[in-house]
C-alpha cells in the first residue's frame, strides 16, 4: 500500500506525512484536563472528580457530575454551532449573545400562562389573546425572529461589504436594545407547561447533540458545506468557480441567527423566564468554544466536532472548579489562558506541518 | 421650529414652577427591575402631591449622570435626586449641588460622602445589613422549628463587584457571629452566580453532584434562589426538606413561596424609598430642617404574611 504510485505524478502514499485530524489534539487537551482534575481532587480533597465515590449510589461514574459538565455547556454550544459555521467561512457573529436575550423575551411573551397559584400571571406583557397558546407559536415566533436578525447581518455584509465584525456589532448593539425596550427592562415569566417542557431536564443536551451530528453532516457531506469552506479558504476562487457568495453568505448568516434563536428558546424554558440581560457574553463564549475546538479565524479550517470538544473544555473547567470548591476569580483567568493557549498551540501546529510538507 | 418648541417648553417650565417645586431626577439606569418600580414610585408621588419632576436616564454612565445635575442646575430646578450609578463618584455631584445652591438627595444607594454632606443634601434607602440579617435569621428559625441544631447550608452570591452582594453575604456571617442564629450554620461552599437563574441552576447542580448532604440555600436574590430551586426540584429532592432564602420579593419569587418551593425572601420597598426622597428634596427646596440619612426599613416575606405583598412589587 504504501508503495503505491497514484497518478502520472508518481505521488507515493506515505504514511508518514498523512494529518492526523486536528481534533485529536484538542481531544487530548480534555483528557489532560480531567485528569488533572481528577488528581487534584485525590490530592486535596481524597474524593473523586469522575468517578462515584457515594456509598449510597451504585454507579461506576458521577453521573450527576457527567451530566452537568455537558448540561452547563449545551445552550451556549447551540451557539457555537451557528458561530463555527460563520467562522469557516471566514465571518465572525458577535450579534448571537443579543439574538439570545431579545428573543427570549419576544419568545416568552407568547408563552405565557393565565394563572399563576390560582391568580392572574403577574407578569403579563400582552392581553388575554396571548395567553396559553399552543407551544408551537412561541417556538415559530422565536425562530423567525432569529432568522430575521441572522438575515439582516448577512444581507449588510454580503451587499453592502462591511466588514463581518462591524455590521454584527451593530446588531448586537441594537437587539441587545430590543430585548431592553420591549418590557421597559422588566423580566417575562411564568410560561405555560407545555413550554416549560422544552427545556426540562437533559433536553438541552439531546438538541446541542443532535445539531451538532446534523451540522457536523451538513458540512461534511453537502453542497452548501462545501461552498462554507471554500468561500472562506479563499473568496475570490469560490467566486471564480461559480458560487454564488453573497447569497451563501446571507445563508450562513441566517442559520446561525436561527440557531441563536433556538437557544434563546431553550434557555427561556429551562429556566422559566425571560430577562433582558439574558445571553450577554454568550457570544464571545461561543467564539471561544469554537476556537479552542480548532476552528480558525482566518476561515476555511475546523468542524463541530472540535466545536463540541471545546465546548466540553468549557463545561469541565466550570464543574472542575465547584469540584475543587475555588472562586469564580480563578475560573475566569483560567478560561482566558486556555483561549490563548489553544490558538497558539494551533498556530505552532500549523507552521510545523508547513515546514514538513 | 425646533426653538419655538424650546422657548414654549421652557415658559411652561417657568409656569408651572411658579405654583410646585419642579425637582430633577437621575436614575442609573431605566432597564433595571427594581430601579424602574422606585422612578414609578417618584412619579406617581409627584403626580399625587402636585409636583413637577423630569426624570432623565443616566444609562449606567458616571459622566453623563454629571451631565445631567449640571444641566438641572442650570435650568434652575428646585431640588434634585440623584440615584448614583457609581456610589464612589458622587463627590463631584455634591460639588456641583452645593456650587449651585440647589438641594440634592440621594436615593437606594449609598454615596461614599454621606458622612461630609452639606446641610441641604440627603440621603434615602435601605439599609443593606438588614436584607441579609433578616433572611438568615428567618431561616435560622425555621431550621430551629424543625428541632435542628446544626445545619449545613450552600451560599450563593451576586456579582462580586456588587456592594449589595458584598453586604448581604458579610451579613450572614455577621448574624452567625453575633450568635443571633438559633442553630449552628456550617457553610460548605460559597460561589458567585452572578445575580442569574441560569448560573444559579447550573451551580446548585454543580453541588449536588458533590452529594454532600444539606439543609438549605442562602441566596443574595431571589433569582438566584429560583434558580437553585429549579436544579433540586430537577433533582427530585423534596422541597419540604430544605430551607431556600432569597432577596427582592419579586413576582416570581411570590410564585415559588406560593408553590412551597421558597421559604424566605426580603421586601425593598421601593415606592417608598421614592416618595421618601421626594418629600426630602421638597423640604430642603422649602428651607425646612431634614432627617439626612433616611432608612426604609426591608420587610421579612414569609408565607405568613405573602399575601400582603403580591401586589407591591
Amino acid at each position: 500500500m504504501s508503495d503505491a504510485a497514484h497518478g502520472v505524478g508518481g505521488l507515493k502514499y506515505d504514511p508518514k506525512k498523512r494529518a492526523k485530524p486536528p481534533e485529536l489534539n484538542v481531544f487530548f487537551a480534555l483528557v489532560l484536563i480531567v485528569a488533572t482534575f481528577e488528581a487534584l481532587g485525590w490530592l486535596i480533597y481524597g474524593d473523586s472528580f469522575l468517578f462515584n465515590t457515594r456509598a449510597n449510589v451504585d454507579t461506576i461514574f458521577n453521573w450527576a457530575r457527567l451530566n452537568i459538565i455537558i448540561l452547563q455547556v449545551s445552550i451556549i454550544g447551540i451557539i457555537a454551532i451557528g458561530v463555527t459555521q460563520v467562522i469557516i467561512s471566514g465571518g465572525i457573529d458577535l450579534s448571537s449573545g443579543s439574538i439570545v436575550g431579545a428573543t427570549a423575551m419576544i419568545v416568552m411573551s407568547f408563552a405565557q400562562t393565565e394563572l399563576v397559584n390560582g391568580n392572574p400571571n403577574p407578569k403579563a406583557v400582552f392581553g388575554t389573546w396571548a395567553f396559553d397558546l399552543p407551544v408551537i407559536v412561541p417556538v415559530v415566533v422565536g425562530l423567525v425572529c432569529g432568522m430575521i436578525a441572522g438575515c439582516i447581518n448577512g444581507l449588510l455584509i454580503a451587499y453592502t461589504r462591511i466588514p463581518p465584525f462591524i455590521a454584527t456589532l451593530g446588531m448586537m448593539v441594537s437587539a441587545r436594545g430590543l430585548s431592553k425596550w420591549w418590557t421597559n427592562g422588566q423580566p417575562v415569566s411564568f410560561p405555560t407547561e407545555g413550554f416549560a417542557a422544552i427545556g426540562k431536564g437533559m433536553l438541552p443536551v439531546v438538541y446541542f447533540i443532535g445539531l451538532a451530528i446534523l451540522f457536523h453532516l451538513i458540512l461534511r457531506m453537502t453542497v452548501y458545506g462545501k461552498h462554507t469552506y471554500a468561500i472562506g479558504s479563499n473568496e475570490d476562487a469560490a467566486r471564480m468557480s461559480g458560487i454564488n457568495v453573497a447569497r451563501h453568505k446571507v445563508l450562513i448568516y441566517t442559520i446561525a441567527g436561527m440557531l441563536a434563536s433556538s437557544a434563546a428558546i431553550i434557555l427561556s424554558s429551562k429556566n422559566l423566564t425571560a430577562q433582558a440581560g439574558m445571553g450577554v457574553m454568550y457570544e464571545l463564549d461561543a467564539i471561544a468554544m469554537s476556537v479552542i475546538g480548532g476552528v480558525s479565524l482566518a476561515g476555511g479550517r475546523g468542524s463541530v466536532i472540535g466545536t463540541v470538544l471545546g465546548a466540553l473544555i468549557f463545561g469541565v473547567i466550570i464543574s472542575g472548579f465547584t469540584f475543587l470548591k475555588l472562586d469564580a476569580y480563578y475560573q475566569e483567568m483560567v478560561k482566558g489562558g486556555i483561549i490563548v493557549g489553544a490558538v497558539v498551540l494551533d498556530q505552532w501546529r500549523q507552521r510545523r506541518n508547513a515546514a514538513r510538507s | 421650529m425646533k426653538k419655538t418648541l424650546m422657548i414654549s417648553g421652557v415658559a411652561a417650565l417657568l409656569a408651572t414652577s411658579a405654583m410646585a417645586e419642579t425637582v430633577g431626577v437621575s436614575m442609573a439606569r431605566f432597564d433595571d427591575n427594581f430601579l424602574t418600580v422606585l422612578r414609578n414610585g417618584i412619579q406617581g408621588f409627584a403626580d399625587e402631591q402636585g409636583h413637577d419632576v423630569q426624570i432623565e436616564d443616566a444609562q449606567d454612565d458616571v459622566a453623563k449622570q454629571l451631565d445631567q445635575i449640571n444641566n438641572f442646575i442650570a435650568s434652575g430646578v428646585d431640588a434634585i435626586i440623584v440615584n448614583p450609578v457609581d456610589t464612589s463618584a458622587t463627590q463631584a455631584m455634591s460639588d456641583a449641588a452645593a456650587a449651585g445652591g440647589v438641594p440634592l438627595v440621594y436615593v437606594n444607594r449609598q454615596p461614599i460622602n454621606l458622612d461630609s454632606l452639606p446641610d441641604n443634601q440627603a440621603f434615602v434607602a435601605s439599609n443593606e445589613v438588614d436584607s441579609g440579617s433578616l433572611e438568615t435569621i428567618a431561616l435560622c428559625d425555621n431550621w430551629a422549628a424543625e428541632g435542628k441544631t446544626e445545619v449545613n447550608v450552600y451560599v450563593m452570591q451576586g456579582q462580586l463587584s456588587n456592594q449589595a452582594a458584598v453586604q448581604r453575604t458579610q451579613d450572614i456571617y455577621d448574624v452567625i457571629e453575633a450568635g443571633k442564629c438559633k442553630v449552628t450554620i456550617n457553610v460548605i461552599d460559597q460561589q458567585t452566580a452572578n445575580w442569574s437563574r441560569d448560573e444559579a441552576q447550573n451551580l446548585m447542580t454543580n453541588w449536588l453532584s458533590t452529594g454532600t448532604a444539606f439543609d438549605g440555600v442562602i441566596a443574595n436574590n431571589d433569582e438566584m434562589a429560583i434558580g437553585a430551586i429549579q436544579a433540586m426540584k430537577a433533582a427530585g429532592i423534596d422541597m419540604a426538606t430544605v430551607q431556600v432564602g432569597g432577596v427582592d420579593a419579586t413576582q416570581d419569587a411570590l410564585a415559588a413561596m406560593q408553590a412551597g418551593d421558597l421559604d424566605v425572601t426580603v421586601f425593598q420597598n421601593a415606592a417608598a424609598q421614592g416618595s421618601g426622597s421626594l418629600n426630602a428634596a421638597i423640604a430642603l427646596a422649602r428651607g425646612e430642617a431634614v432627617d439626612q440619612t433616611v432608612w426604609v426599613p426591608f420587610e421579612l416575606v414569609t408565607p405568613a404574611n405573602i399575601a400582603d405583598y403580591l401586589s407591591k412589587n
